[in-house]
């Protein structure tokens, strides 16, 4: 099913994977079993012969969701719920459901009561992660999990079931990296839209098909450096719709680094084989760089992201603040100021999930992209 | 010497002392420490540590009707009008100074416990951006129903209260004492009963209390638990509401009392006197909310004192689950024979009103009682709606009149 895809197959899936993944469910047997952003330790899933799909949202219209949470909850949450509960809810037969902060604090009860047949669990990351009880209740909870995906599906999970699905998953993690690296330095290989699309697609599909694609990909480039390209980082969380990445091709910009959620913060999620698995997943939590509502250190923060711009030698910041994200929005006033104080040009893009008017984000990203170029920052 | 004392002027006192108490800390050797007004503060107390709730400073000022003059400070330093209206009135009182009250002194230190909300942390962590201090977050998983797991979150939270009680050590340079904090859970134990005896009273009929009263009742429980006062506070309030219901005296006169209410959420703090006159008017008392019923703790002093701690801060009902809140509501309606609800959407408070939908649905379906759903904000009158409001109230008693709802003890 993902086994031989090209970049222009990845973009068309990335768009809507689920008729795909419903052809797949139906031809191997296997159930899918969905989880939302972030953390939820995917390998352990598919360890147990089931499907993980991060959901990300639907670009269909809200119908029910509304009714279940208001106009001000994040519209990823929004967003979410309505696509299980008007458009692939028949898909999943289970849902693993993170809390990470106040929006959702209570959304796996909301899908446990509206899916009372399916199996609904909770994964409770940790909100605090400096301290040693942290990492004790990380590795607690993914063997929770496994208890309980054990039960539900009446099988033990092996070790060597959970070594092979971690490797499957280092190896896509492997992959995308490289093809990271290539988009980078060599932005007309590789469009922004390609290559997230390639990243969430990876986060929906079975990574053991889909890294033969991303392989053959890989060795099918013909690099094209590509001229009058301007280099940016991405700070945020997420980056929704996909069209946004179409406008920043539009403009020339290549992203060079990231901190997203579905981005280098999924890349950097490989643990080790090395030792106690469980150990491995547990500490690969602490290693996977700053996400506003669990971590509490700003400066952390404008420190991890000024490395970044450095490193990479971009020319600006794309901040992503999707509306009603609470934790982002305490958080961005001092991080703006931080980075505007360091002489780092910055541009907040605000976007949420369902928007189809991206006229004004052209505009703004246009305006801001120009006065840069004339070096009116 | 307080046996003489009202419970308004032992309250008063109590306030007074507490809070010279707090301008002082710095000359008495003592540091202030921030935090939230569900967590566990016991160990603040046994610790010497002198506890200050921004909320109950912002409440103060959102109540005095600050809260445009507040915020619009805050939005123009970047922050979204959605944040909750306590944050981003605090913030506007750091900006500007502007409070109704002598203010409240600078912390040394923050302690935000996310059994209410995550929002507080995220505020907090705002403040200690600003000064420098450091900021503990005891992180409260979701009490899911599933004992296993429910006995690992309080394995987790003792273990992250013994850290609290490092990070404090280290703070003050001074070792923890666990027989005064065996002392002080001695108090909270017995003002949370006191507390409780006082909220129940409210299924006497006439009711002597509404929800308004509580609200006023609360204040104590929020920031003295853990000292005598507080119980003695306690002691008082039962005693002159249990005065009152012997005499049959009720918030509203036994034969106007048509119809007891729930409500849903915080209050809307700005409207807190008129919302009471305008359901009187109807023949409507609010009696309760869970919300008032989260200081009504239930603490095993044969536990070990952190167990116990852990057990009672992590079930409050904004950390539990939606099912096990809408248990909790529904015991509220057989006690107090509540034949009406109003659900308040308060945009301020997210981890709050996210479930109220959800709540609502169970709830009217479990009761047979119709619910009065509306939006607004705790803090922020731009959000509030006068008229909608009271055409919204008027049409849900005419819902009830229709349905024959009303008390059969009321005159027709």
């Amino acid at each position: 099913m993902w086994e031989s895809l090209n970049l222009k197959d990845v973009v068309a899936l990335a768009r809507d994977p689920y008729p795909s993944i419903r052809q797949w469910a139906r031809d191997t047997g296997k159930k899918v079993v969905g989880s939302t952003i972030a953390d939820v330790p995917e390998e352990v899933i598919y360890a147990f012969d089931l499907l993980p799909v991060t959901i990300l949202g639907t670009h269909k219209p809200l119908k029910k969701a509304p009714s279940h949470l208001p106009d001000n909850a994040c519209s990823l949450a929004r967003s979410n719920l309505e696509l299980a509960l008007s458009y692939e809810g028949d898909l999943f037969s289970g849902f693993v459901l993170p809390q990470v902060c106040d929006t959702t604090q209570h959304l796996s009860d909301i899908w446990r009561i509206n899916f009372p047949d399916k199996y609904v669990e909770s994964y409770l990351a940790p909100r605090q992660a400096d301290r040693p009880s942290a990492r004790y209740w990380v590795k607690e909870e993914i063997e929770r999990l496994i208890a309980s995906l054990s039960a539900w599906t009446g099988k033990s999970l092996t070790n060597d079931a959970l070594n092979a699905s971690i490797l499957i998953h280092n190896e896509n993690k492997r992959l995308l990296a490289e093809l990271y690296e290539i988009k980078k330095k060599n932005p007309g290989t590789i469009t922004n839209l390609q290559f997230f699309a390639m990243m969430k697609l990876s986060l929906q599909v079975d990574k053991a098909e889909f890294n033969k694609s991303l392989k053959s990909i890989k060795d099918g480039l013909k690099l094209k450096k590509g001229k009058g390209y301007t280099d940016v980082i991405l700070v945020g969380i997420t980056c929704d719709p996909p069209e946004i990445f179409d406008i920043f091709d539009e403009l020339k910009l290549n992203i060079v680094g990231d901190t997203l959620v579905d981005g280098t913060r999924y890349l950097r999620g490989a643990p080790s084989l090395n030792g106690d698995l469980i150990d491995a997943l547990a500490d690969r939590h602490f290693h996977r760089g700053f996400f506003s509502p669990i971590h509490d250190d700003v400066f952390k923060n404008f420190e991890e992201v000024k490395k970044l711009y450095k490193e990479t030698k971009a020319k600006a910041i794309i901040y992503v603040h999707i509306e009603f994200c609470e934790s982002q929005e305490y958080d961005l006033p001092d991080l703006k100021n931080l980075i505007k104080k360091e002489g780092i040009p910055m541009h907040v893009l605000d976007t949420e999930y369902q928007t189809t008017s991206l006229s004004h984000v052209l505009t703004r990203a246009q305006a801001f992209f120009e006065s840069l170029k004339g070096g009116s920052l | 010497m307080n046996d003489k004392l009202t419970s308004k002027q032992l309250s008063k006192k109590i306030t007074d002392e507490y809070m010279e108490d707090a301008f002082h800390a710095h000359d008495n050797g003592k540091l202030i420490g921030y935090t939230t007004a569900i967590s566990p503060v016991e160990i603040f107390v046994a610790h010497d540590i002198v506890p200050i709730y921004p909320e109950n400073h912002a409440v103060a000022n959102l109540t005095a009707k600050k809260g445009v003059e507040l915020c619009s400070v805050v939005e123009g330093m970047g922050y979204t009008n959605h944040l909750c209206a306590y944050a981003r009135s605090d913030l506007g009182y750091r900006k500007t100074g502007v409070t109704v009250t002598r203010g409240i002194p600078d912390a040394d230190l923050f302690l935000a416990c996310n059994a209410q909300c995550f929002t507080l942390t995220k505020w907090f962590q705002v403040l200690a951006r600003q000064g420098g201090q450091p900021v503990f977050v005891f992180d409260t998983p979701e009490h899911v129903m599933n004992k296993k797991a429910r006995e690992e979150i309080v394995k987790y939270c003792v273990l992250q209260l013994k850290e609290l009680i490092a990070f404090l050590e280290e703070k003050t340079k001074k070792k923890f004492d666990y027989d005064r904090l065996k002392e002080v859970m001695k108090y909270s134990a017995a003002s949370s009963i006191l507390y409780k005896e006082f909220l129940d009273m409210a299924q006497y009929k006439p009711s002597p209390i509404s929800i308004f009263d509580a609200l006023i009742g609360m204040a104590i429980a929020v920031y003295r638990r853990g000292t005598q006062e507080c119980v003695d506070y306690y002691q008082t309030l039962v005693n002159e509401i249990q005065a009152k219901v012997d005499q049959g005296i009720g918030v509203l006169p036994k034969d106007q009392e048509k119809y007891r209410l729930y409500w849903e959420n915080l209050p809307v703090w700005f409207k807190f006197s008129d919302h009471a006159k305008m359901l009187g008017s109807y023949g409507g008392v609010i009696l309760t909310s869970l919300y008032v019923h989260a200081w009504s703790f239930e603490f095993d002093l044969n536990k070990d004192p952190l167990v116990t701690l852990a057990e009672n801060y992590v079930n409050r009902f904004s950390n539990s689950t939606i099912e096990d809140r809408a248990d909790m509501a529904t015991d509220l309606f057989k006690k107090y024979s509540m034949n009406g609800m109003i659900m308040f959407m308060n945009r301020s408070c997210k981890a709050v009103s996210f479930a109220v939908p959800t709540l609502k649905d169970i709830l009217t379906k479990r009761t047979g009682i119709p619910a009065l759903v509306f939006e607004s904000d705790m803090g922020d009158q731009r959000f509030y709606a006068e008229s909608q409001v009271r055409t919204r109230i008027e049409a849900y008693f005419e819902t009830l009149d229709r349905l024959g709802l009303a008390q059969k003890t009321a005159a027709a």
